[in-house]
């Protein structure tokens, strides 16, 4: 890690032009999502939309994991610690996942409450 | 005494023992907020309503991920600022973050406030109504649609607010309370209201109760309702019941001993079921036991109960405190001040379930048939999405459904002040017309005292039938909601705790900062890696939440 004082005042122009990019991240996210001219994909929120958004959050993610929180020269104990938990988070949202595929008949959250549409 | 590894790193990890810790916290966190990151695509793959997406206003959200990720920056900066052993900097630098989330709660605060006064209704067919709610007026005060009633002409509830138009109207021949539950708040109400009315609520009959064994108390028939009247009945009833359970309990140890005696050698769960209490033995001990208290109200009187408060039935009416009540039912509407959008996606979704079209649909909801402004309106909607379709037709493109089957306030405030022969798009913007909103509007909403001058939002009665479910825009009305509040909630409960931390550094660090320098540094970068992680998790919440 950057310790020594130089080194910090040299880092220091990394997190300036970081938090530059991150803004600049951001404002394209919403110009994408809001005016019609930049809109991808078909009229309105469509499955590009949702890529192109989640695509841009991701970098953006990294960035800040990568430089302001130190994890592009980190050792190797903390890599380990953060990678279990990202696999054990994705194993979670796989299993919560599974239910869509669920062979027991879903029909959303209604189903069966006296009074709903789905109710038999 | 010297905590170890807090400044110079453990040679076996290479790192000081708070890192290691806060890894292991942020580690917990990623699975924490995993899982409802996991939960928000369930709720939204599995969402048999359709999913409001772009529904939250933008600029509050993209202010506050501004402001996050400023924060982050200027925290990173505080570090390097003690590291440097810049005092004077580290200090700018963190009181900028902290202010940064102050600012941050501070725009989440009005979105919650703007969500939970907003209304929300769902009708028995499935169209959406949304708005505000007016206010009741005392009886035999009439208001006409724009008129402004002065403070007084309101009725108020038996805490002195406001009674929004969203009531069950009963009118009570009887009521009978619970008499160990009955809510005190509410009795005062009933009393308050019969007073107003000028009739009576008297004891049904003649209560002969004992306050303790022996001695006699006596309800005459026909005394008013107060709570100090209630109060005797209940202290008189507990008193009984805690005097027959004695009772009972006594005889059965009694009729145990007995019945151990006549079964020697026996096992006690073979004569068990015979030994009961002797009724008779106890019968002139007992004290009278009164569980409910009926009151008759004279002349029949009409009160208000919140929708959840009552279990309405045409001569009937339960409520959450066990009250009992007879009498009519009377009309009873939720009455819209200002309808601000009304939303048809619903309606379509089910409507194309069962293979019915959108249009007749529609033009069959109780919303387009009974109510001639709201009608209206959408007649110049077909208008504009006729233009908008044509405009988008020449790229290909299609409206969406929320451009077909909602009208939004912004779009309602415009057709609501625009002749039908006038409704025209605006080229290029590719949108369905809409007034523009001033600063304050971006954040609050429409403001309905300028829009109002304009009667850019219709008034709507809606009879108590067509409801199928209302509420405000909080958890309860739909899981989308429920989602948003959860996660934003969690995100900013995170948000507080770490500005208290980093407020912590700022404001008591001063002594550390003299005698351990590298210390206090190794604690902001701590602090620092949580602040970034819930930056972190708001670069994901953001664009979900508002944008998709």
């Amino acid at each position: 890690m950057a310790d020594s004082p130089e080194a910090i005042q040299k880092s220091l122009r990394l997190y300036k032009l970081i938090g530059a990019v991150l803004f600049v991240g951001t404002v394209v996210t919403v110009l994408v999502a809001t005016q019609p001219f930049l809109d991808i994909g078909g009229h309105g929120f469509d499955v590009w939309d949702m890529v192109l958004g989640l695509a841009i959050a991701s970098v953006k993610a990294t960035l800040v994991a990568a430089i302001f929180m130190h994890l592009n020269h980190e050792k190797r104990l903390i890599y380990w610690v953060f990678g279990c938990a990202l696999v054990f988070a994705v194993i979670m949202a796989v299993l919560i996942g599974l239910a869509k595929w669920d062979p027991i008949h879903y029909n959303g959250f209604n189903d069966g409450v006296p009074g709903s549409e789905t109710a038999k | 005494m010297e905590i170890p590894y807090i400044v110079t790193p453990r040679k076996d990890t290479g790192l000081f023992n708070s890192k290691i810790a806060i890894w292991l916290f942020l580690a917990s966190e990623v699975m924490l907020f995993g899982g409802f990151f996991s939960a928000y695509i369930f709720l939204r793959l599995g969402a048999d309503f359709p999913w409001p997406e772009r529904t939250l206003p933008v600029l509050p959200g993209l202010i506050n991920t501004f402001v996050l990720i400023g924060s982050s920056v200027t925290v990173v900066f505080a570090w390097a600022a003690l590291k440097m052993r810049q005092w004077g900097r580290f200090q700018i630098f963190m009181g900028i973050t902290i202010a940064c989330s102050g600012i941050f709660m501070g725009l989440k605060g009005i979105e919650y406030y703007v969500k939970f006064h907003h209304q929300a209704l769902r009708l028995k067919d499935y169209a959406v109504v949304e708005g505000h709610l007016g206010y009741k007026v005392k009886d035999g005060v009439h208001v006409g649609h724009g008129d402004h009633p002065a403070e007084s002409d309101f009725a108020t509830d038996a805490k002195g607010s406001k009674i929004e138009e969203n009531v069950i109207n009963f009118e009570a021949s009887s009521i009978t309370f619970n008499s160990v539950r009955y809510e005190r708040a509410w009795v005062e109400a009933m009393i308050a209201r019969a007073a107003e009315k000028k009739a009576t609520i008297t004891l049904a009959s003649k209560l002969e109760l004992q306050s303790e064994p022996g001695k006699q108390v006596v309800f005459a028939a026909g005394r008013a309702l107060d709570l100090e009247l209630l109060d005797a009945i209940k202290r008189a009833h507990l008193a009984a019941r805690a005097n027959n359970a004695a009772l009972r309990t006594e005889n059965l140890r009694e009729q145990w001993a007995k019945a151990k005696e006549a079964n020697p050698g026996k096992r006690d769960w073979e004569f068990a079921e015979n030994v009961v209490v002797d009724q008779a033995a106890i019968t002139d001990r007992l004290m009278p036991e009164q569980a409910s208290i009926a009151f008759n109200v004279e002349p029949a009187t009409s009160f208000h109960f919140r929708p959840r408060d009552i279990q309405e039935a045409p001569d009937s009416g339960a409520l959450r405190d066990g009250t009992a009540l007879k009498g009519k039912l009377l009309e009873s509407p939720m009455v819209f001040h200002y309808v601000d959008a009304i939303d048809f996606r619903h309606l379509v979704m089910k409507a194309e379930e069962k293979n019915i079209s959108p249009e007749v649909a529609i033009s069959n909801s109780w919303l387009l048939k009974e109510n001639p402004s709201l009608k209206k309106i959408w007649d110049k909607q077909q208008v504009a999405l006729a233009q908008l379709t044509k405009e988008l037709a020449s790229h290909g493109r299609v409206p969406t459904e929320k451009d077909k089957y909602r009208i939004g306030w912004q779009e309602m405030a415009y057709y609501a002040t625009t002749p039908i022969d006038q409704v025209k798009i605006t080229p290029g913007k590719y949108a369905m017309p809409k007034v523009k909103e001033d600063l304050k509007e971006e954040f609050f909403g429409p403001d309905y005292k300028v829009r109002e001058a304009a009667h850019s939002f219709p008034h709507l009665s809606v009879p108590r039938e067509e409801i199928l479910f209302a509420s405000k825009f909080a958890p309860a009305w739909n899981t989308y909601y429920a989602i948003y509040f959860t996660m934003t909630g969690l995100h900013g409960l995170h948000v507080i705790g770490g500005a208290l931390v980093l407020a912590y550094y700022l404001f008591c660090g001063k002594k550390m900062y003299l005698s351990n320098p590298e210390w206090l540094a190794n604690r902001v970068e701590v602090g620092g890696l949580f602040w970034h992680f819930v930056d972190l998790v708001w670069i994901f919440l953001f664009p979900i939440l508002y944008l998709m």
